[in-house]
């Protein structure tokens, strides 16, 4: 059972949606400091944002 | 895209906040991207003065709204206001004076904590009361992120 403090009792719907949680990204982000996990925020970020230019120049193509 | 670095810098330069939503989220090690920078702020005079004062060099402006409508970004805005959802020349900003189940400032306080991000010192909400906060907001979009931030705390405890 979750192991969450009595005012944080488990809700059914989120604990549907644990079962898909990928605790080893999570393990790698804790082994990064404070800046170092916001630095790589901003790396997807610029990753996620160049891959909305690229859909928006393809689709322009068509 | 966020420059979380500068909008901490100019925050940190005399206003009084804390961290929350996505960012606070990361900061604890969630693997979500998010895209804007969610803070909860002292709604005194003195702290209202500094963030407008703060933040009109960065040319805020409310996120979504046409261009062209007339917004005055001082401190009388910010008084007659609460939540801001605001885009500056850093990024995406959220300034939120309370947030869902009644949390301001001073009721966040004492479930925050120092951290250094970027050479900066700031306050962040702990894991718990972010998922407490996430929980009370009651959005769907939040399920996902809040199965990953139970997780983190039942590893934690």
């Amino acid at each position: 059972m979750s192991p969450l403090p009595k005012d944080l009792r488990p809700d059914p719907i989120i604990e549907l949606y644990k079962k898909d949680v990928d605790m080893t990204l999570i393990r790698e982000n804790l082994k990064l400091t404070y800046t170092e996990r916001a630095m790589k925020l901003m790396e997807l970020q610029r990753a996620a944002e160049e891959l909305r230019r690229a859909g928006r120049e393809l689709r322009a193509r068509k | 895209m966020t420059n979380y670095e500068q909008l901490l810098r100019v925050l940190a330069s005399g206003v009084d906040f804390i961290i929350i939503g996505g960012f606070a989220a990361i900061l604890h090690g969630s693997s979500r991207l998010t895209e804007d920078l969610d803070v909860v702020y002292v709604r005194s005079t003195d702290n209202i003065k500094r963030l407008a004062e703060a933040l009109a060099p960065l040319h805020p402006y409310l996120r979504g709204a046409p261009s062209g409508l007339p917004f005055l970004w001082d401190a009388e805005t910010i008084r007659r206001g609460l939540n801001f959802t605001l885009v500056t020349d850093h990024g995406d900003l959220d300034l939120l004076g309370e947030i869902a189940g009644g949390g301001t400032y001073e009721t966040l306080f004492p479930d925050s904590v120092v951290v250094e991000i970027f050479g900066v010192t700031c306050r962040i909400l702990n894991l718990k009361s972010l998922i407490q906060t996430k929980r009370a907001a009651g959005r769907p979009k939040d399920f996902d992120a809040l199965a990953q931030l139970e997780q983190m705390l039942e590893q934690q405890e």
